[in-house]
């Protein structure tokens, strides 16, 4: 003891000074990640809160001062974007909600029980994770444009509802088809936590003399709640940031039921370039809800992102 | 019971069951039974997405042996390679495939790269980690287009700032996206500024499963900080960086959207046409529905030759 | 009512074999105990009787009904699971209800008054409200057996239901389940792999080892009269001793001991070469050795050193070698009462009557003879 006494005593000092220069380094470069990260945002708020004289003049991502001030182009862009964000929403909650229901059942009927050939199954649902869109794009176009045009089929219909517009009905197959593509990831996020339930809880319920459905209701659905909520918000901002569907299915951005996503692309663009006030205002307003949900729910959509890795 | 046949009863491990069973008790037992009676919940979802994948791609397979184009019905009479023959013929298609290529390996390592970076910085011990990672992960809540359009800005010629601090420090102000030659490195940074975030989360869960006494066990051994984390730490880090490797790649693929929303035209900046944008473009700018098909095709091949490998890994490792 | 029949049950997982061909009847209100190593196919056993295994080969019969074509929920069985599966999101009350609303012939109150009943009985009547979290490991248990008992089924089976308990507690369920079995008169089968636990609590313990029956029979019969070298060494605590050798002209000659048979002894081993001879800790008789004269030892008598000594209060339990041999080799463990404390390197004199050896068949495992028993207290009066 004696003995090392001295040692720790340099040890500690020059632990002391190595841990400051090392800790202002480790900030420093946190720092510089978050201005990094951050401020291609910034700037593009900056620029939606401009004049188009002071977008020219001054530097980007600094703060509109005085005269520069303006809320016209946040204005102009939303009265542009207000249907567009119906569309959007009316698209993306009933997609997100089928979806999430329909990848839980899935991954439950899949976790409860176990059987040859199951492998084939899940293999089939991951690969229809990683299958690039463009594979299926002119299949789809062609199923709902001319094999099986639901949305006209349904047009008549949705003018009848009230709030509801005919082009409304052309969010239907676009729905369907979310859904459809959907399921596979979500049923892998929510079948990684079925897998991670006792196997007991569900034979006690058989015991129980409980019927699989009831399983499913009364157990599975209750335990999974904070599950559902990490799928549901992963998957309602895929869906509402999601862009080639919509171009695929949805006639042009002028189209009445014209998702967000679709129309930004388009949006102050004149004969004489683009309108970065108006660009940027639109980008911020489109970006918002799911920007919102992300800050909100921060912790389950990181965790949504790790399970999906694998 | 009742039917008691001695021969069978001697026969004990292998033979039949004493008790009659009559089909009928079978087919009552083999309809109550689990598998069956979860099937639906499995069936109903797996027969939609069985449909639309599969289905999907079997019908663009059908698409793409024909010549359809233009307005009408594909004709499935003469079915060839054509289409094929062509794509592997046409410079434009090689040159997408390449800068496929590029972006694929380009964005997929550099996210990685900056990703475990991230990751690592965040994970020794620092203040406010939460808000840090939620700032650090905020553009994977945007869209690609919204990306594309804030980028877009970033990279303008005229008062972009990038070229605000280029001009800074004394330089001639440059055109990122209009330039061929660099315009596929612009993109590529813009998409690591978006994703790498995502790397970075795989990879700190990945940290933080670690049991800590194998960092605190090579402390006492004496062992540096970074060399801690380059010797013991991130080769256990394998099974993250693979998942993370492969989702990556996968937004690659989907880069389209990002592309597309730049110009708001089918044709992205020059020199960063890949295939999904000349699949895209070809079949529903120009009609080329056939061509297209084929193109979807390659770029599907492309993709399950990423995910193959990686899931094979995964049964091994058990994960399935 | 609730008896159980199994008829040469066997259970393959792909090549390997779980259970393999196990008949066995259990009575009507029967306490039988399924004992065994892990991995020796009690669990797969008890699985197959609820329902959650479905037998490769065999009958299975319940209250005389065939049950290999019935799902677990038409067995009207409860089961208790080691980690007691209380379901987390609902309450107390809403557990042991759970199984209740599935069966025939309860109105909602009745049920609430059934699920109340039940609580009462096993002292958790004020615990319905919470939920499974906010309780001990002790609670839960008990609201696994109100779930299971609410329903009033022809079977319990229990997995290990007092594993995850620590060992005071454990020994206060045992004899609190053994209660609620004799007051309740159902058909019970427990799976452990805790000798303690079989001995104690059932009517009628069935070993397993390697998916294959051992032996049925009471406690005390498997403990005086095992059928082989594996029941001999599994049951009893501390473990019977072996001792491997061959048959010689004199007896028996093993690599540490020579021990002569006696007649009884004698007969049995008839014709056999391949020896195992089997002492109960209790049956070896330790005293000091007499330092003073020369041994003096009859031919059942050796001399041996302590090695270890572990020290348990009402009983000691000797680790003994042989006096000629390093220390490191244990020959024997012997139990001697608490109060006669032996040090670590004195030197003893072990005596081994007779009368209490078991000899198996070396080969086989099978016993040869058993201990006497009766026939012993008649000569020592």
């Amino acid at each position: 003891m004696s003995q090392s006494t001295p040692d720790t005593n340099i040890d500690v000092a020059s632990v002391v000074e190595d841990v400051n220069l090392r800790r202002i380094g480790h900030y420093t470069l946190i720092i510089f990640f978050l201005g990094f990260f951050l401020l291609p945002l910034v700037t593009g708020i900056m620029t939606a809160l401009k004049t188009n004289e002071a977008i020219a003049r001054t530097v980007p991502f600094m703060p509109p001062l005085g005269g520069g001030f303006t809320l016209a182009n946040l204005e102009y862009a939303f009265s542009q974007l207000s249907h567009a964000f119906i569309n959007s929403l009316l698209m993306a909650i009933p997609a997100t909600i089928i979806n999430v229901l329909l990848a839980s059942m899935a991954a439950f009927g899949l976790t409860m029980v176990k059987w040859r050939g199951q492998l084939v199954i899940l293999i089939l649902f991951l690969i229809g994770i990683f299958v690039p869109y463009q594979a299926v794009l002119v299949p789809l176009a062609r199923f709902w444009n001319n094999t099986f045009p639901l949305a006209d089929m349904l047009s008549p219909l949705f003018a009848g509802i009230p709030l509801l517009q005919s082009y409304h009905a052309d969010l239907v197959p676009l729905i369907i088809t979310h859904v459809a593509y959907g399921i596979p990831i979500c049923m892998i996020l929510f079948r990684s936590y079925y897998q991670s339930l006792p196997n007991s809880l569900v034979e006690a319920a058989k015991i129980d003399g409980a019927s699989i459905t009831k399983i499913y209701r009364r157990i599975i659905l209750p335990i999974s709640k904070p599950m559902f909520g990490v799928v549901f918000i992963y998957q309602f901002t895929q869906i509402y940031n999601e862009f080639l569907f919509s171009f695929t299915l949805v006639s042009s951005a002028s189209s009445p039921e014209a998702p967000v996503t679709l129309i930004i692309p388009a949006i102050g663009t004149s004969t004489s370039g683009i309108d970065f006030g108006i660009r940027m205002s639109a980008a911020f307003l489109a970006a918002l809800p799911t920007i919102i949900l992300y800050v909100a729910f921060a912790e389950q959509f990181a965790k949504g992102l790790e399970t999906e890795s694998g | 019971m009742a039917t008691h046949d001695t021969t069978e009863a001697t026969d004990s491990t292998t033979g039949p069951s004493k008790e009659v069973v009559t089909w009928k008790t079978k087919l009552r037992y083999f309809l109550n039974s689990d598998f069956v009676r979860s099937s639906p919940y499995w069936g109903i979802p797996f027969v939609l997405m069985g449909i639309a994948v599969y289905g999907g791609i079997g019908y663009n397979l059908a698409i793409s042996f024909t010549d359809y184009a233009g307005i009408g019905r594909p004709e499935f009479s003469n079915l060839s390679l054509e289409m094929y023959r062509t794509a592997l013929a046409d410079g434009s298609f090689r040159q997408a495939a390449f800068q496929n290529f590029v972006l694929l390996v380009g964005f997929t390592s550099v996210s990685l790269a900056l990703g475990l970076f991230l990751a690592v910085l965040l994970d020794y011990g620092i203040r406010y980690k939460e808000t840090i990672q939620t700032i650090y992960l905020l553009p994977m809540a945007l869209s690609f287009v919204v990306t594309a359009q804030v980028w877009l800005w970033m990279y303008s010629p005229g008062n972009g700032v990038l070229n605000v601090f280029v001009t800074a420090l004394g330089f001639g102000s440059i055109d990122w996206l209009g330039n061929p030659r660099i315009a596929l490195a612009a993109v590529i940074f813009a998409l690591v500024w978006q994703f790498s975030g995502y790397a970075m989360v795989v990879f700190l869960a990945g940290l933080q499963s670690l049991p800590s006494d194998q960092f605190e066990a090579a402390k006492v051994d004496g062992a540096s900080t970074a060399k801690t984390y380059i010797r013991i730490i991130i080769p256990q880090l394998k099974q993250a960086s693979v998942g993370a490797a492969v989702v990556l790649m996968l937004f690659a693929l989907k880069a389209f959207d990002f592309l597309y929303a730049i110009t708001g035209d089918y044709r992205p900046p020059n020199g960063t046409d890949i295939l999904a944008t000349l699949m895209v473009r070809e079949a529903f700018q120009y009609g080329q529905w056939a061509y297209g098909a084929a193109i979807a095709t390659m770029l599907l091949l492309l993709s399950l030759s990423v995910i193959a490998p990686y899931l094979v890994y995964q049964y091994r490792q058990g994960a399935l | 009512m609730g008896s159980i029949q199994l008829d040469h049950l066997t259970k393959r997982f792909g090549e390997t074999v779980a259970v393999e061909d196990v008949t066995l009847d259990i009575a009507d209100s029967e306490f039988l105990v399924l004992v065994g190593p892990s991995g020796c196919g009690k669990s797969t056993t008890l699985r197959m009787l609820a329902g959650l295994e479905t037998p490769t080969a065999g009958d299975l019969y319940i209250a005389g009904e065939h049950m290999n074509y019935r799902v677990p929920q038409n067995r009207d069985i409860a089961m208790v699971f080691q980690d007691y599966a209380l379901y987390p999101h609902m309450t107390i009350h809403e557990n042991v209800r759970f199984g209740l609303e599935e069966e025939a012939g309860y109105t909602d109150s009745e049920m609430d008054e059934r699920v109340e009943e039940v609580a009462e009985t096993l002292g958790i009547d004020d615990l319905l409200d919470r939920k499974p979290g906010e309780l001990s490991g002790g609670q839960q248990q008990r609201v696994a057996l109100g779930r299971a008992i609410v329903r009033d089924p022809e079977v319990f089976l229990m997995d290990e239901p007092l594993a995850n308990l620590d060992a005071k507690l454990r020994a206060k369920m045992r004899t609190e389940l053994q209660r609620l079995q004799a007051d309740l008169d159902v058909t019970t089968v427990y799976v452990t792999h805790n000798q303690t636990e079989a001995m104690t609590m059932g009517d009628r313990i069935a070993v397993l080892n390697d998916g294959q029956l051992q032996q049925v029979g009471e406690p005390l019969e498997l403990y005086h009269e095992p059928a082989n070298q594996f029941v001999a060494g599994f049951i009893g605590e501390p473990m019977m001793n072996f001792l491997h050798g061959n048959r010689a002209d004199a007896g028996f000659v093993g690599e540490h001991i020579e021990y002569p048979f006696d007649e009884r002894l004698e007969r049995a081993v008839d014709g056999v070469d391949d020896l195992v001879l089997g002492v109960r800790p209790e049956a070896v008789d330790v005293r000091r050795a007499d330092e003073s004269s020369a041994p003096n030892l009859g031919p059942h008598e050796f001399e041996m050193t302590v090695s270890v000594t572990e020290t348990h209060g009402d009983q000691n339990i000797l680790s003994l070698t042989h006096a000629a041999e390093s220390v490191d080799h244990d020959v024997l463990r012997a139990v001697t009462d608490g109060m006669h404390i032996v040090k670590p390197g004195e030197p003893v004199t072990v005596a081994i009557d007779p009368e209490t050896i078991h000899v198996f068949d070396g080969k086989t495992g099978k016993t040869i003879c058993n201990r006497r028993i009766e026939t012993a207290r008649e000569l020592t009066i």
